[in-house]
C-alpha cells in the first residue's frame, strides 16, 4: 500500500530532513520496518528494542490516533497518510 | 532577553484563565526574532496537572512556520497552582527521548514560557532548557 509519510522536528531528522515522503506497508509496522530500510535509525525513535510504540512519539493514520486503532497492526490502504509526531508535554 | 509586546502577554494569560480549571498550552510564533502572533493549542491531557500538546495541531504549526518563514518563538503553557518555573516533568519533556538531557532539547533556541495563575496578577516567564537539563531565566522585556 503507497502512503504518504508526515514528520515533524527531531524525527525529521532521521529521514534526511524531509517532511514529507511516500513509503508503503501493508500496516504501521511494515511501513515502520520499510522506513527504517531506507533510514537506519528511524525506528528507534518509533518504538522501543521490544517493538513497542513509545509512548513519547504520536502516530496517526490520517486524522486518527492509531492507539485508538490497531497500534502497530493497524492496516493501511493505497493513498493514506501517516504522521508520526513527537510529543511536547510537561506539567507540574 | 526576550522582548515580548504586552498583547502577546495578555493573550497567553487570557488563555490560561480561560481554560482553567485545567493547564493551558500553545506557540508563539516569530519573525525575525520578534514573537508575533499566539496560536492556541488543545491540551490533550485536559488537566490541572499536565499538558500534552495536540500532536496534529502542532504539525500544522510547524507547516504553517515553515511555508512562511516564520520561527518558533516560544512555546507556552500554564501553570494552575504553582510557580511560573519548568518542573522536571517539564525539563524531562523538553528532550527526545524524554529525559535524554545529554541531547540538544528538542527545541533549541525556542523560548518556555510559563504562565503561573498562582498568585494575581499571574506571573508570567521565559526561560531557555539547556543541554544537560539547566534551567535559565531569561528576564522578559515588555515592549
Amino acid at each position: 500500500m503507497a502512503v504518504t509519510v508526515h514528520v515533524t522536528s527531531v524525527i525529521q531528522q532521521a529521514v534526511n530532513g524531509q517532511r514529507e515522503f511516500s513509503s508503503d506497508g501493508k500496516t504501521v509496522g511494515e511501513l515502520i520496518g520499510n522506513i527504517e530500510r531506507e533510514y537506519p535509525g528511524f525506528a528507534t525513535r518509533i518504538m522501543d528494542e521490544h517493538g513497542a510504540l513509545h509512548r513519547f512519539v504520536n502516530i496517526y493514520l490520517n486524522d486518527e490516533d492509531v492507539r485508538y486503532l490497531g497500534g502497530k497492526d493497524t492496516p493501511l490502504s493505497d493513498g493514506d497518510s501517516v504522521s508520526f509526531l513527537p510529543a511536547l508535554a510537561g506539567g507540574i | 532577553m526576550p522582548r515580548i509586546p504586552q498583547s502577546i502577554i495578555d493573550e497567553m494569560v487570557a488563555h490560561a484563565r480561560e481554560d482553567l480549571p485545567d493547564e493551558c498550552c500553545g506557540m508563539v510564533h516569530g519573525r525575525d526574532g520578534v514573537p508575533v502572533q499566539v496560536h492556541r493549542v488543545k491540551n490533550d491531557a485536559a488537566s490541572p496537572y499536565r499538558y500534552e500538546m495536540n500532536p496534529l495541531q502542532m504539525m500544522r504549526l510547524e507547516r504553517q512556520r515553515d511555508d512562511q518563514g516564520a520561527t518558533l518563538f516560544a512555546i507556552y503553557h500554564s501553570h494552575v497552582g504553582s510557580a511560573a518555573r519548568p518542573s522536571p516533568t517539564d525539563v524531562r519533556m523538553a528532550f527526545f527521548p524524554p529525559g535524554e538531557i545529554e541531547q540538544e532539547p528538542m527545541f533549541p533556541g525556542t523560548f518556555y514560557i510559563l504562565v503561573s495563575l498562582a498568585q494575581e496578577p499571574p506571573d508570567v516567564r521565559a526561560y531557555h532548557i539547556r543541554r544537560g537539563g539547566v534551567i535559565e531565566e531569561e528576564p522578559i522585556e515588555v515592549v
